[in-house]
């Protein structure tokens, strides 16, 4: 699957270019908790949330959850699949836990969550790079058929919202999960329900960021054109503006 | 990582930036080009996106550009993971940010209430911690450097 909207290939990093056609495979696939199809309707559905009037009157509200009303919908996704999706999309920094606790109660699995969130944020990722450079958006693969594996790790509540795996508790699926390392950040585990979510997260970061070995060495910049000052001040303004307090 | 970054380059860094933007001097090289263009780029105005990516590669080049555009699109999934799993800062980490948070403001976030506060102990070992910092990050810097060069090609 070649990447066909990088206008320069010349100038776009080739591991750049195959990290997003990883992403885009793995996101075609059936995944634990959702089909081919239903991933790229979230993935579909998360670049929609942009043009969906509910999330831009929720954005506005002092409270999100005061707003009722229903989303501007593309995909046959159940109706709590969607609200997260959009609300993850466009208002990430207030969700609560008890909105999560809802969700649940609404039938969207904790599994189903980690996934959904998962394939959100590696589009968000890919699409802003693509934005950031002046490109029209890559379109969306098409689905691979089958059955989602239905597979759940053994995972634990650590303090987050949803259960993680901690680096003791991998087993022989997920051993590579953490490149070995004996203790993980949270937010590196914060997916780990969905293994292959945090397998995006790690290629996705080493080709957009940094490899996750290089991180605590703040002397490397990964060999990238801007220094390792340069962009920590990039991460924390967006984290800023994110109102991100992680 | 910025602070550390800094004093490892032997300059000094205002963390106000952040959460700041361009009113403020943070030191480094071309903070006003980078900082517009990661303002610009959480938004959807393709004309100031343009703009702002050409005055960077105007002053950096296009590499630059790229890593640029990498790292913003990278923060744009990270915050997203962190406040949609909602997940508590690292103990540790949670414990020698402390003074820095609250120098910041960044305590007043939604998102903090999902780091269980800190004990009185944990904050007194905070402010102690604190001014070692970047010492602390110094060493395992050389002693990561050390055992990337020792290491086997």
């Amino acid at each position: 699957m070649a990447f066909s909207v990088i206008s320069d290939p010349s100038l776009v990093r080739g591991d750049i270019q195959r990290a997003f056609e990883d992403i885009w495979q793995t996101i075609a696939k059936p995944g634990n908790w959702w089909r081919g199809a239903d991933r790229i309707a979230i993935a579909a559905e998360s670049r929609n949330a942009g043009s969906c009037a509910l999330c831009a009157e929720r954005k506005n509200a002092i409270s999100p959850y005061s707003v009722k009303g229903d989303h501007r919908t593309i995909s046959n996704l159940p109706p709590v699949a969607v609200d997260a999706v959009h609300r993850i999309t466009t208002d990430v920094s207030r969700l609560t836990k008890s909105w999560l606790g809802e969700c649940e109660d609404a039938g969207l699995s904790d599994g189903q969550y980690v996934e959904l969130l998962g394939i959100v944020v590696a589009v968000i990722s890919i699409d802003g790079f693509y934005r950031a450079m002046g490109y029209p958006l890559e379109p969306l693969p098409d689905p691979i058929e089958g059955a989602p594996s239905g597979y759940r790790p053994k995972a634990k509540d650590q303090g987050s919202w949803v259960a993680t795996v901690s680096p003791a508790d991998l087993s022989a699926e997920e051993a590579d999960l953490y490149g070995g390392a004996p203790q993980v950040g949270n937010v590196i585990a914060a997916l780990s329900l969905v293994p292959d979510s945090v397998r995006m997260l790690t290629r996705l970061s080493g080709v957009q960021y940094l490899e996750i070995q290089d991180v605590p060495n703040a002397a490397s910049n990964g060999g990238r054109a801007i220094s390792r000052r340069q962009m920590e001040l990039l991460a924390g303004r967006v984290s800023s503006l994110s109102d991100c307090f992680y | 990582m910025l602070r550390v970054s800094s004093e490892l380059e032997g300059e000094k860094v205002n963390l106000r930036s952040v959460t700041e933007g361009s009113q403020v001097q943070s030191g480094v090289p071309f903070q006003d080009e980078l900082i517009r263009f990661a303002e610009v780029a959480l938004g959807d105005n393709e004309a100031e996106i343009s703009e702002a990516r050409q005055q960077l590669r105007d002053k950096m080049g296009d590499e630059a550009v790229v890593d640029a555009a990498s790292v913003i699109a990278n923060f744009q999934r990270m915050v997203r993971i962190a406040d949609g799993a909602g997940i508590p800062l690292d103990t540790p980490m949670a414990v020698v940010t402390a003074p820095m948070r609250a120098e910041l403001g960044l305590d007043s976030y939604g998102a903090s209430s999902n780091t269980p506060a800190l004990s009185m102990l944990q904050k007194i070992l905070g402010r102690i911690i604190n001014p070692f910092l970047p010492v602390l990050f110094k060493q395992i810097t050389r002693r990561m450097s050390s055992t990337e060069q020792a290491a086997p090609d």
